[in-house]
């Protein structure tokens, strides 16, 4: 008990920093996100209560069903897709080929380097006139390609998903740190026994780091529902409403002075994400997020 | 046959290892040669070597963006909000990691728990914090944000560096005579400079490439980012792009060099939760 401690008022200068900066950007945003989102508000005037008109309001827009319908597929092509892909690096890695470690460098660099910045990257190699990735398949086809990659409906969305996909660095390092804390024993054992490694791997490796799969998944489908940096940078969510996004919505509210639909778009945002957490915990397995034992 | 099978396993192994490599090295390079070009070369052989090295612009893009008021704003913020983040998150840390008091495992619990919070869902509570914080369009704005949203990460793994500082130390400290605080500053701290060193590094990468907040919660060139500043290259350079790009790569600099001197820091720190669970 807090009092039974002679440290007491220690404890509570201590932990006061943290406290009131916590509540101020944690808890009191969630509680302000869920108040202000059944509110008619433009920032300025006081808000106005007007119930669910916000959310029903929304509901019946053509731009929320595309935004929801793009954060969906966003969500599966990090979840499963760059999941997959991350995976599959981290098991092979995982048995020390030669420069794995150099490797593991490398495929993390772009991580580092600012969303922004590889947003102007990826709009430059896209580019229908100048583009990298027109004058590759020119080169490689022999034919003249003048795809204007982001600015056609067909092609936008996924070159958009794909530049992030293709970035497998981060999730890598996490499942490939899962992997190589495996007791090498386990592998000897098999070795002996005459399994494969395809056997090794998918008897051994796979159960043994499904939870960090999980986790991972869990987190990536969580960046797909919140996607905004890359859509706001390449296509604005363009062409017409092709590649919005939710939170591209909520920005486009709050500009429009909306604030309480904003905060509309916020609280699904929020819900969302924590239906996805869950069930994704509660049908794949279970595995404490944070890494902490509870 | 089984010597076939190797072989093609082997060439299927490299072919993929090396496809990522490619994706994460080529286009980097790609805009690094493109920033040597001149326009004309630019515009007609994308994917040639520059035929002369044009150095002159990054003479341009220092000139036009103005590089030094983006540096000198983005230094600053990332700077002060990584110190903020972990004074604060220190301080809570050894208290958590070193004290009994109720709800202890709780309040770590739900501190965690943050990192699950979608930050970008908070925008609308995020500019009225900040408007009647009075902060809307000053540096402050950022560092406070940028220092809190790092907290559950932060507070994570310098609390898991610090439950294993033995209690021995502490206890040979009190005899001594050191205070509550004197037992923060002069014996955890230091002892737990490795998990402040990762804590930060991520922090301060983070606040380094933040760009939704940069763009929310300011509006004047005086105060905006590196980050927020590339994003009105487009317009400032008109269609000089060579040199845009020379811009951009300069701003990629401050996070490669913290890269490579703290990789291992990056990574084990981003491992760390993952492993433990």
């Amino acid at each position: 008990m807090l009092v039974k401690n002679k440290n007491w008022k220690w404890i509570i200068i201590f932990m006061l920093p943290l406290a009131a900066m916590y509540i101020t950007f944690f808890i009191y945003p969630f509680g302000f996100v869920f108040v202000s989102s059944l509110m008619k508000w433009n920032g300025i005037s006081p808000m106005e209560f007007i119930g669910f008109q916000n959310y029903a309001k929304l509901f019946r827009a053509t731009t929320l069903q595309i935004s929801v319908r793009n954060n969906v597929i966003w969500a599966l092509s990090l979840g499963f897709l760059q999941i997959g892909l991350a995976t599959i690096i981290a098991f092979i890695l995982a048995r020390r080929p030669r420069f794995w470690k150099s490797l593991r460098t490398v495929y993390f660099i772009p991580k580092v380097i600012s969303g922004v910045a590889i947003a102007m990257l990826w709009k430059a190699v896209y580019n229908a006139e100048y583009g990298a990735l027109n004058a590759v398949l020119s080169l490689i086809t022999g034919q003249e390609w003048s795809h204007n990659w982001l600015g056609e409906f067909a092609t936008a969305l996924p070159a958009i998903i794909a530049q992030e996909v293709m970035y497998i660095g981060y999730f890598m390092i996490i499942i490939l740190a899962g992997v190589m804390s495996i007791p090498t024993s386990y592998y000897e054992a098999a070795e002996i026994d005459g399994a494969s490694v395809w056997q090794q791997e998918t008897l051994i490796t796979l159960p043994v780091v499904w939870g960090i799969i999980v986790t991972a998944m869990t987190l990536a489908m969580a960046y797909g529902l919140r996607h905004f940096e890359a859509t706001f940078l390449m296509t604005g969510g363009g062409p017409g409403h092709s590649t919005s996004t939710l939170a591209l919505m909520m920005y486009d509210k709050i500009g429009a002075r909306k604030l309480g639909q904003a905060s509309t778009i916020g609280t699904i945002l929020v819900i969302v994400g924590f239906i996805v957490i869950v069930t994704l915990n509660q049908t794949l397995g279970r595995k404490s997020l944070t890494g902490e034992d509870q | 046959m089984k010597r076939l099978r190797t072989i093609v396993i082997e060439v299927f192994k490299w072919t993929y290892l090396l496809f990522f490599f490619a994706i994460a090295v080529l286009p980097l390079l790609w805009l690094i040669l493109t920033s040597f070009k001149t326009e004309a070369e630019f515009n007609t052989a994308p994917l040639a070597m520059p035929e002369f090295w044009q150095f002159e612009n990054y003479i341009n893009a220092v000139s036009v963006a103005n590089m030094h008021v983006l540096f000198m704003n983005s230094i600053i913020i990332a700077t002060t909000a990584t110190l903020l983040n972990l004074l604060v998150t220190s301080l809570a840390s050894f208290v958590v990691s070193r004290e009994e008091f109720a709800f202890k495992q709780t309040i770590s619990n739900v501190i965690v728990a943050g990192v699950l919070m979608p930050i970008v869902a908070f925008m609308v509570p995020y500019l009225a914090i900040i408007r009647n914080l009075g902060l809307y369009d000053t540096r402050m704005a950022l560092i406070v944000t940028y220092a809190a949203i790092n907290i559950p990460i932060s507070f994570f793994l310098i609390k898991s560096f610090m439950v294993n500082i033995p209690k021995d130390l502490e206890d040979a400290a009190i005899i001594d005579g050191c205070t509550f605080a004197q037992r923060y500053t002069k014996v955890v701290l230091p002892l737990s400079r490795s998990g402040l060193v990762t804590a930060g590094t991520l922090t301060f990468i983070w606040s380094w490439n933040e760009f939704i907040y940069a763009l929310l919660l300011t509006s004047s060139s005086s105060v905006r980012t590196i980050q927020l500043g590339i994003s009105f290259f487009t317009t400032q350079f008109r269609s000089d792009y060579p040199s845009m790009y020379a811009a951009v790569v300069l701003t990629m600099i401050p996070s490669i060099i913290v890269y490579v001197f703290f990789h291992d820091k990056i990574i084990s720190g981003l491992t760390a939760g993952a492993v433990k669970g």
